[in-house]
């Protein structure tokens, strides 16, 4: 099995508004795609189908060959934390936790030995260039806050990471920087990357873009529900 | 990192809430331990004043107006025993101590009590802990008193000095006081934790001296009347405080019930069991005791609320941090649980909490509620009582917890992990 992710038959919709349908689509292990569309276009509810966050109507979805759809919960939770690593456009990390504690959450999500806890995430934070790891994040810099955000979503060694608009919040340079960050994480962790983003620019840094708008059979408003974002 | 460190890393990023929370537990544990404390307390002060009395003979209108006069010096009784008929009692039975008491005077609104030699050397007011004295001897003499610990106090006399007596119980703006014998005090008693720590104690030929000196005066004889002087008459008590023989170490016997019903028989005099009136009287003001319960359950009850409201508020607060931990796949379980443990570990520290305020608050108040009305407050916590309010505080604030928990539980993650979420 080369495929990081396989969608077969998949169709999931919001009711009359919104509805998402995709016959094939796989992703290969390492593979580096980006799924382009505009606002309100599903970017956001395909990767969510992807994780497991969103259950489709039918269809089928693998991630490293392991059925997300039709499994249960906490079956798909498991799947997730252990292949998934997600990266979000406000990094949604725990302000309170430091640096160290939020990568490792997703070590102890993934049910990882606790005793390796601190120093995996102390050894990838150094990595990335974060030394401060004792710090709450709440102290660090908007930089050092998306390389903690992705830090935490390697440090498992996932199949694949998805990132949901990752850069939409940078100015042009933090964002080009961003994604080098992001791309040479999961190149070096040996990661496919699924990256969401708005942003026609983001075009030439992937060698496969997947266009959105194709899978969206009805869209009435796609402004009305932000979880299609 | 665990379950149980991002519990705690979750109360201390909301520590005045938490702490506020868990102090509300910590009051209310702390009031209901106390309440228990002092209901124990006030229970055992008074079987604290009855000591080793198997039986209590008086001429009241009932036993528990004979306890409550003869042991605990509510009023002077008001209907003497014939000193004949004490030796008919006395004779009747082989006790093992019999203790002649009578009342009447007072000493600055204190009761004096004139009782039999055996009162301080027989019967002891706490069984297990005869009198003891902080200061000179028992009355050996005539005219000689000791004080209890609390008469002492409150007058500031000491051995040596001397006081006089008042006829009645000195109420009367007219009260008469028997200036003509002058009581030299001999000694202070320990406090004992009982009604007789307010208590002025002499032997009973000086009490008799005392109103055979009235009748004479009465009889226009001026002459300070003497023991030789005593009559029949003169030689009246109030009460007797018996003690049947029983086995070493034993303070029951079968005989006491028996010796009961038999002087009941007679019907000039009341026969009580202390330790029986003292349950009756329990029973009587039982239904106040448990209404202070119910106050403390209610206490402990709002503070559960005040837990449910605390953390259902934080709820809106912790969406994102729910749906990123469902994200990085923690099942909704294993969420809901941390929300429960977050809620329990409240309720825990509150209860602790609670259980050493209830301590250092025993602690000040026994001391003080000895020293200011003598009621002895044990300042340990009984282990059976703080095992349940404890375990009570534990479950409600796990309860309390259900419904944020319900909530984290239902947290959608898709929704709150947009960025306009």
């Amino acid at each position: 099995m080369n495929h990081a992710v396989e969608l077969a038959n998949v169709h999931f919709d919001y009711g009359d508004e919104f509805s998402l349908s995709i016959q094939e689509l796989n992703l290969n292990k390492g593979e580096m795609a980006l799924i382009s569309g505009g606002s309100g276009s599903g970017k956001s509810t395909l990767l969510w189908l992807i994780a497991g966050l969103l259950r489709a109507r039918s269809g089928s979805i693998s991630v490293a060959g392991e059925r997300m759809d039709g499994v249960s919960e906490s079956a798909a939770d498991r799947i997730r934390a252990r292949h998934i690593g997600l990266v979000f456009q406000t990094h949604h990390l725990l302000p309170e936790f430091s640096a160290q504690d939020n990568v490792a959450l997703a070590l102890m999500a993934a049910g990882e030995p606790e005793k390796t806890h601190a120093s995996r995430s102390r050894e990838l934070l150094n990595k990335l260039g974060i030394e401060r790891v004792h710090v709450p994040v709440a102290n660090l810099s908007v930089g050092q806050q998306q390389r903690v955000a992705v830090a935490r979503a390697i440090v498992c060694k996932p199949t694949i990471v998805l990132a949901d608009e990752p850069t939409a919040s940078l100015d042009e340079v933090n964002a080009s920087q961003a994604m080098d960050l992001i791309q040479q994480a999961c190149r070096e962790a040996g990661a496919a990357l699924l990256c969401a983003s708005h942003d026609r620019a983001m075009q030439s840094r992937f060698e496969r873009v997947i266009q959105v708008d194709s899978f969206v059979s009805s869209a009435r408003s796609h402004t009305q529900t932000g979880a299609r974002a | 990192m665990n379950d149980i460190s991002i519990v705690v890393k979750s109360l201390r990023s909301r520590r005045l809430s938490t702490i506020i929370t868990a102090a509300s537990v910590a009051v209310a544990t702390a009031l209901l331990l106390t309440m228990l404390s002092l209901r124990t307390a006030s229970f055992e002060a008074f079987q604290r004043g009855t000591g080793t009395t198997h039986l209590l003979v008086s001429a009241d209108s009932s036993p528990l107006t004979a306890v409550l006069n003869g042991v605990f010096y509510a009023n002077a009784p008001s209907n003497p025993i014939s000193w004949s008929k004490f030796q008919e009692i006395k004779n009747g039975f082989p006790y093992e101590w019999v203790v002649p008491t009578q009342q009447g005077d007072s000493f600055r609104g204190f009761p004096v009590a004139a009782v039999g030699p055996e009162f301080f050397t027989r019967f002891e007011p706490v069984r297990g802990e005869p009198w003891k004295l902080v200061d000179g001897q028992f009355p050996s003499k005539l005219f000689e008193v000791c004080l209890g610990s609390t008469v002492a106090a409150d007058t500031g006399l000491r051995v040596g000095q001397k006081i006089v007596l008042t006829h009645g119980t000195g109420a009367s703006l007219h009260a008469h006081e028997h200036e003509e014998f002058p009581f030299v005090i001999v000694g202070i008693l320990q406090p004992s934790g009982s009604a007789h720590d307010r208590a002025v104690f002499t032997d009973l030929e000086s009490s008799w001296i005392l109103h055979a000196q009235e009748r004479r005066e009465h009889a226009g004889i001026e002459e300070a009347a003497t023991v030789a002087d005593l009559t029949d008459e003169d030689r009246k008590i109030t009460g007797i405080l018996l003690r049947l023989p029983t086995r070493p170490g034993r303070d029951a016997s079968a005989a006491i019930q028996q010796q009961f019903d038999a002087l009941r028989r007679d019907t000039a005099i009341v026969v009580a069991q202390p330790a029986q009136q003292i349950d009756r009287l329990r029973s009587i003001i039982g239904n106040i005791d448990e209404l202070f319960i119910a106050l403390g359950v209610a206490v402990l009850l709002s503070s559960g609320i005040s837990i449910l409201l605390s953390m259902h508020n934080s709820m809106a607060e912790r969406r994102k941090q729910i749906a990123l931990l469902r994200a990085l796949g923690v099942a909704r379980v294993r969420i809901t649980g941390m929300i429960l443990t977050e809620a329990t570990l409240i309720g825990f520290a509150g209860a602790i909490g609670g259980c050493a305020l209830s301590l250092i608050g025993n602690a000040v108040a026994s001391g003080a509620l000895k020293a200011r009305i003598g009621l002895v407050v044990d300042p340990t916590l009984d282990p059976r009582s703080t095992v349940i309010i404890v375990a009570g505080a534990i479950v409600l604030s796990a309860l309390a917890g259900v419904l944020p928990a319900i909530t984290a539980y239902r947290t959608p993650v898709a929704d709150n992990l947009r960025p306009e979420a």
